[in-house]
């Protein structure tokens, strides 16, 4: 669906993004993480057509239309990070004046407005003034407005950003059900743990590099030393630590009284394997726990911090 | 096929409408028009009055007409600029430019209609002062004819005006930068392009100007005077029959200009040609794929 090529984006000396490649398959529910400044945004803006890029190509599906030009608007729904209002415009006047931006008539925008409304659960404000409604609501409201022209690529730059936790589930619940729906959804935010339950596929990007992107769970098998193991024993610890010690891709990380703390990276037959070792050896074992790597993990190991 | 408003001109007149700000606006409007309106009564009676005229006022209540115009132009010249300086920086404040130029909308688009809507909304201005206007009509004894022209002048002016506010707006991150900035563009239009002029005839003794006067066909002081000058005279503000200057005074294009209506036309063809590209240089600063995007953006 979204196809980006070797991007750069330069504000004079400073680079803000360094020779990004990503490719983000259609129906994909994809998240953008990395601290401040790591030009999550900016490669938003410059795939949304907001800022001029110093090198590189976006596609966006088949079309050889480019970025910013009106068929690729078409493309793109665009959310950004914070919801400007007009004063004196109603939920219904807002959708229809950006219906009418995209070239739709009015009748088609106030049937699709019903519908979308509905969507993000606000039927019951249409005659309501866009400025009196929560943060929260004027943020489903803005997902609703990014939707009237059914886009194919919906962008949403840190949705829940400001949001109360409420709020948050709400957010976290419609883009599910747009995923579910089979919208191909782009998503920056700093809440790795909420990326990390909605999200299929994730990017990390630091100081304008895109450090490692693809489906979750092959990009968690990245963490450095694998996944942490918990061995506890009743007896044979020097017998166990040995054993441990031999096997090629496993790191003894902490030995307490009556446990072993390892990171792996071998497969479940090696494992099992050397768990039978040691039981072969006289080891009793009490308890084997694997531990499985969370994205704050492998936030942390890549960027060194700077996210929630 | 269905005509389509400009989605800015109507959400900007909806917004507009409902706002008290509109309310006021013509009110202040009037109540200025107004006074306008008194104050040259009580001066032409007054006139009147005097020993060295006949006392009869009709004569004199002719000149209701440009002093009334003359007050609406000031007072389109002055508020046309702060309503269009303010409306792409202040989209830009809101932060709902970013999501404007999301949308199919050409930069251009966007640029005409903020551009529309002022002088949509200065009409309503100068439609509600009407009555007043009529006034000097019924008592001027002057033709409706000369109210149409009125309003084509005052759509003029106001186009201009509002595409220096719109380029200024669109030069400008703040509203009230935007909004000093287009002062200083009007002292360069209606005041700097008579420097050229003055200096020439400081320098020739006023006896060899060339073609130092064509700076002011983008003048709409000159144009205003030209205008009136043809309708309550017939005359030129260069010359009653053909130009007031002799070819040696002025250059060949200067003194074919001078003749006759053809420098209130051209004047009014420069004025519009020059708002048309502060309208285009606008749009391009705003296309986020032409302007420079050198710096990064304030979160």
């Amino acid at each position: 669906m979204l196809y980006i090529n070797d991007l750069i984006k330069n504000y004079g000396s400073f680079t803000a993004v360094n020779h990004l490649s990503l490719h983000i398959p259609e129906g994909d529910l994809f998240g953008f993480v990395g601290p401040n400044g790591a030009g999550k945004t900016t490669t938003i803006r410059i795939v949304c057509g907001l800022l001029r890029a110093s090198g590189g190509t976006v596609r966006i599906g088949n079309t050889a239309a480019a970025v910013g030009s009106k068929e690729m608007k078409r493309l793109i729904g665009y959310v950004p990070d914070f919801f400007g209002v007009y004063d004196n415009l109603k939920v219904r006047e807002y959708m229809d004046l950006y219906g009418s931006m995209y070239g739709m008539y009015s009748r088609d925008i106030a049937k699709l407005t019903d519908d979308l409304l509905e969507l993000v659960n606000l039927s019951d404000k249409k005659e309501v003034y866009v400025d009196t409604l929560s943060r929260g609501m004027k943020q489903r409201l803005c997902v609703a407005r990014a939707l009237l022209h059914n886009p194919s690529l919906l962008i949403l730059d840190e949705p829940s950003s400001g949001l109360d936790p409420r709020a948050r589930v709400e957010m976290k619940e419609l883009l599910k059900n747009l995923h579910s729906m089979g919208k191909t959804i782009v998503i920056s935010s700093h809440i790795l743990s909420e990326l990390s339950e909605m999200c299929n596929s994730i990017g990390i990007m630091n100081q304008g590099r895109l450090l490692t992107a693809g489906r979750i769970e092959d990009v968690m098998k990245q963490i450095a030393g694998g996944n942490r193991m918990r061995i506890q024993i009743a007896s044979g610890m020097e017998t166990a630590q040995r054993i441990l010690k031999e096997q090629a891709g496993v790191k003894i990380e902490s030995v307490r009284e009556n446990e072993i703390l390892i990171l792996s990276n071998c497969t479940d037959q090696a494992v099992n394997a050397f768990i039978g070792l040691m039981i072969q050896n006289q080891v009793i074992l009490t308890g084997f726990y694997k531990e499985e790597g969370s994205l704050e993990t492998l936030f942390m190991q890549l960027t060194g911090g700077g996210a929630q | 096929m269905r005509m389509r408003w400009n989605p800015i001109v109507k959400k900007d007149l909806q917004v507009t409408a409902r706002s008290m700000r509109l309310s006021w606006g013509v009110f202040a409007y009037e109540t200025v028009l107004t006074m306008a309106f008194l104050l040259a009564l009580a001066v032409i009676q007054q006139e009147s009055r005097s020993i060295y005229t006949t006392g009869n006022i009709y004569g004199y209540l002719i000149y209701l007409f440009p002093v009334l115009s003359i007050a609406q132009v000031c007072i389109v010249a002055l508020i046309v600029p702060v309503i269009t300086a303010s409306s792409i920086s202040g989209e830009k404040e809101r932060q709902t430019f970013d999501i404007m130029l999301t949308t199919c909308m050409s930069p251009f688009s966007i640029v005409l209609g903020k551009v529309a809507s002022a002088v949509l909304r200065i009409l309503f201005f100068v439609m509600a002062g009407m009555p007043i206007m009529a006034l000097a009509f019924v008592a001027g004894g002057l033709s409706w004819s000369y109210l149409f022209y009125f309003i084509l002048t005052i759509i003029l002016l106001s186009l201009l005006s509002g595409s220096i506010g719109i380029l200024c707006s669109a030069l400008c991150r703040r509203s009230i930068t935007a909004v000093v900035l287009s002062y200083v563009f009007y002292f360069f239009i209606y005041i700097l392009t008579f420097l050229p002029v003055i200096l020439r005839a400081l320098l020739t003794d006023g006896e060899r100007m060339g073609e130092s006067m064509l700076i002011l066909l983008i003048n709409p002081f000159i144009f205003f005077e030209e205008f009136f000058m043809q309708l309550m005279t017939g005359e030129s503000l260069f010359g009653a029959s053909g130009s007031n200057f002799t070819r040696g005074e002025v250059g060949f294009i200067t003194y074919n200009l001078s003749q006759g209506k053809v420098w209130l036309f051209l004047s009014a063809a420069c004025i519009l040609t020059l708002s048309i590209l502060f309208m285009l240089a606008a749009a391009w600063k705003v296309n986020p794929m032409h302007s420079s995007s050198g710096k990064k953006r304030k979160k």
